[in-house]
């Protein structure tokens, strides 16, 4: 056993930690409510933390490279107008969820270019995006929801493929690509090494600019994504939606294990930090516990998952 | 190396253990009786603290048992949409809503709709066109007439300035039903005094240093205007601000605004402002657990349910 649990597995077990984390509560849930551990519940939770989920896995890959995506939220809000409003145009659908996935890619592209050749750093250049991408959401539709869309739309968010809810569907597909980029193709290990250490990535001839920029836009992809699935779950696209969703996606990144430093990281922990943020909400919500209380909750896990890990880099040197 | 995974999970035990020790108090009062939820739009609001002390007394006298629930941000409809489906999985009796978005709660709506839990609304109307596009129903509305409150204010302001002057209109966030039916139903007062114009009306979000900023800007560019009517107490408190700001005083511009909130009434008590719309929505909690227990016990009740509105002013403001 002390052979298998050496250094090299410490990230491992970390995530290992993180998801019996998520047994853990489960369980005390299921001791605490008869209504958590049902087929129908659970299914409930997996497709509440989707949309969070989704947006988290540009985060991560963000985080990875020791940058941070505060813009996320409003750029789901953008794109989601702009989408609303192409759908709105009698345009098909197709072509809506493509103009929005195009804002989202630009908007995350501008951030990467700020990034990048702006030399700006990531947390005043997203800071700058959120505030834009909100105010052009707002200017777009006069501050007003732009609501009602076709059943083929919503079917997005309402229909199931084999009791399977299509939005967990979405992000169990987005989860394995990324998962795949990040562990099997020359731009994972280059998005490790930019966070690992930018200067030796540059000096090993790594065209840091050109995957920032990618980078950064599939973040902005990824969150015009979010609006697609929030706008067909509410059948209604908001300028005002997605406030906070940063933060959000940060808190799942970060009880999943990647390091705000950046050059570790999963997408699977952060999926289980996703879920572990939906199943504490969720289940909180069926036990009665206020809403204050449940912020009181995330951020002591929040807290808690970043204790470990310090306590983990301790072990190691 | 063990050790680390235990240090995890008891680091989430201990956390949500500590939780529900200091939560054990919430227990199911009436065991065997209807559990009815009272969802929102947010709990750091005193008009909603108001409506949860309401609903919380009347459900004691009925003996059933209440869960109040809110989202974090008053804003953030998805999350109240969250809350109502882990309600709905939670097999709630009965769910009562003010919704955060008129009609982003459709869909939610009529997933209750399916699993058979009765909807009451409350305070804020749910879109009608959307609710029937989607086939989607609720038991009930309960509240106050808010285009009824905007018309009582647009009549007193025309009153007050014997029916001639320049007025300005600070709106809530627009698309807010509640914001539109207000702003409507004060053009409806005031289009009876046909010798009063509407010179600028803008929005202030229901924010007061907004409502401060904004008006401090109408202030400058309309220097004639001898009223505001003001969507929500907040703004009209931040306008107050503006107006003492210019140099000016109650004396010059008539301030009006809507909900009572309790420092609006103070206000009104000192002199500097001049009247707000109350609605009562201590009242509105109350029938909603009066009318949810109705419900669930078949009886037929009305599809809207008016709770009374008044015009708070400095005559009436001490009873």
């Amino acid at each position: 056993m002390k052979q298998f649990f050496n250094n090299q597995n410490l990230d491992q077990m970390r995530q290992f930690g993180t998801f019996f984390g998520l047994i853990a509560l489960c369980l005390l849930f299921t001791i605490l409510s008869p209504y958590f551990l049902t087929t129908s519940n659970l299914l409930n939770v997996a497709q509440q933390s989707s949309i969070i989920a989704v947006i988290s896995v540009g985060m991560t890959f963000v985080i990875i490279t020791a940058g941070i995506d505060l813009s996320v939220g409003s750029v789901l809000a953008f794109s989601g107008v702009v989408m609303a409003s192409v759908l709105h145009a009698g345009l098909p659908i197709p072509i809506g969820i493509l103009v929005g996935l195009g804002v989202g890619f630009s908007c995350g592209l501008l951030n990467g270019l700020l990034v990048s050749y702006g030399k700006i750093p990531p947390f005043i250049a997203t800071l700058g995006m959120m505030s834009i991408a909100r105010g052009a959401g707002l200017w777009f539709t006069d501050g007003r929801p732009i609501s009602g869309f076709d059943d083929s739309f919503r079917y997005l968010a309402s229909g199931e493929i084999f009791y399977i809810p299509v939005p967990v569907i979405i992000m169990i597909i987005v989860y394995v690509i990324a998962h795949l980029i990040l562990t099997k193709t020359k731009m994972g290990r280059y998005t490790y090494a930019i966070g690992g250490n930018e200067k030796a990535a540059v000096l090993s001839g790594i065209n840091i600019k050109f995957y920032l920029n990618i980078i950064y836009g599939i973040a902005g992809l990824l969150s015009a994504l979010g609006a697609v699935m929030l706008t067909a779950r509410l059948n209604s696209a908001q300028p005002i939606a997605g406030i906070m969703y940063e933060l959000d996606a940060i808190a799942a990144t970060v009880i999943g294990g990647t390091s705000l430093f950046g050059g570790k990281g999963t997408v699977i922990g952060t999926l289980i930090g996703a879920l572990i943020i939906g199943v504490l909400r969720n289940g909180l919500n069926l036990l009665g516990v206020s809403s204050f209380i449940q912020q009181i909750v995330i951020g002591s896990v929040i807290i808690g998952a970043i204790l470990l890990d310090t306590n983990l880099k301790m072990r190691k040197n | 190396m063990n050790h680390i995974i235990t240090q995890k999970i008891t680091a989430i035990l201990l956390i949500t253990l500590l939780v529900f020790t200091s939560f054990s108090c919430y227990k199911e009062e009436f065991p065997g009786r209807p559990t009815v939820a009272l969802v929102v739009k947010t709990l750091n609001n005193p008009f909603f603290n108001d409506m949860q002390a309401g609903a919380e007394d009347m459900a004691r006298e009925l003996e059933i048992n209440l869960i109040v629930q809110a989202a974090e941000r008053e804003v953030d409809v998805e999350q109240q949409v969250q809350i109502v489906e882990n309600l709905i999985q939670r097999r709630v009796d009965a769910i009562m809503l003010t919704p955060s978005g008129s009609r982003e709660v459709v869909p939610v709506i009529s997933n209750a709709n399916r699993n058979n839990i009765p909807i009451i609304n409350l305070d804020t109307k749910v879109d009608a066109e959307l609710l029937a596009s989607d086939n989607a129903f609720i038991a009930t509305f309960i509240g106050s007439d808010n285009f009824e409150g905007g018309y009582m204010a647009g009549k007193f302001v025309g009153e007050q300035l014997n029916g001639i002057g320049e007025v300005a209109i600070l709106e809530g966030i627009p698309g807010h039903e509640t914001a539109d039916s207000r702003q409507q139903g004060f053009l409806s007062g005031i289009s009876e005094y046909p010798g009063i114009e509407i010179v600028t009306s803008q929005t202030a979000n229901w924010e007061r240093n907004l409502g401060y900023n904004v008006f401090e800007n109408i202030l400058q560019s309309y220097n004639n205007v001898q009223a505001v009517f003001a969507a929500s107490d907040l703004m009209a408190l931040g306008a107050i601000e503006a107006i003492s700001a210019s140099g000016r005083g109650p004396n010059d511009i008539l301030v009006v605004g809507f909900d009572a909130h309790s420092e609006a009434v103070d206000a009104i008590r000192r002199g500097v402002m001049h009247a707000t719309v109350a609605q009562n929505p201590y009242e509105i909690g109350r029938a909603g657990v009066e009318y949810a227990y109705k419900v669930l016990n078949g009886e037929e009740i009305p599809k809207n349910i008016n709770v009374e509105i008044k015009l708070i002013t400095q005559e009436n403001v001490d009873e």
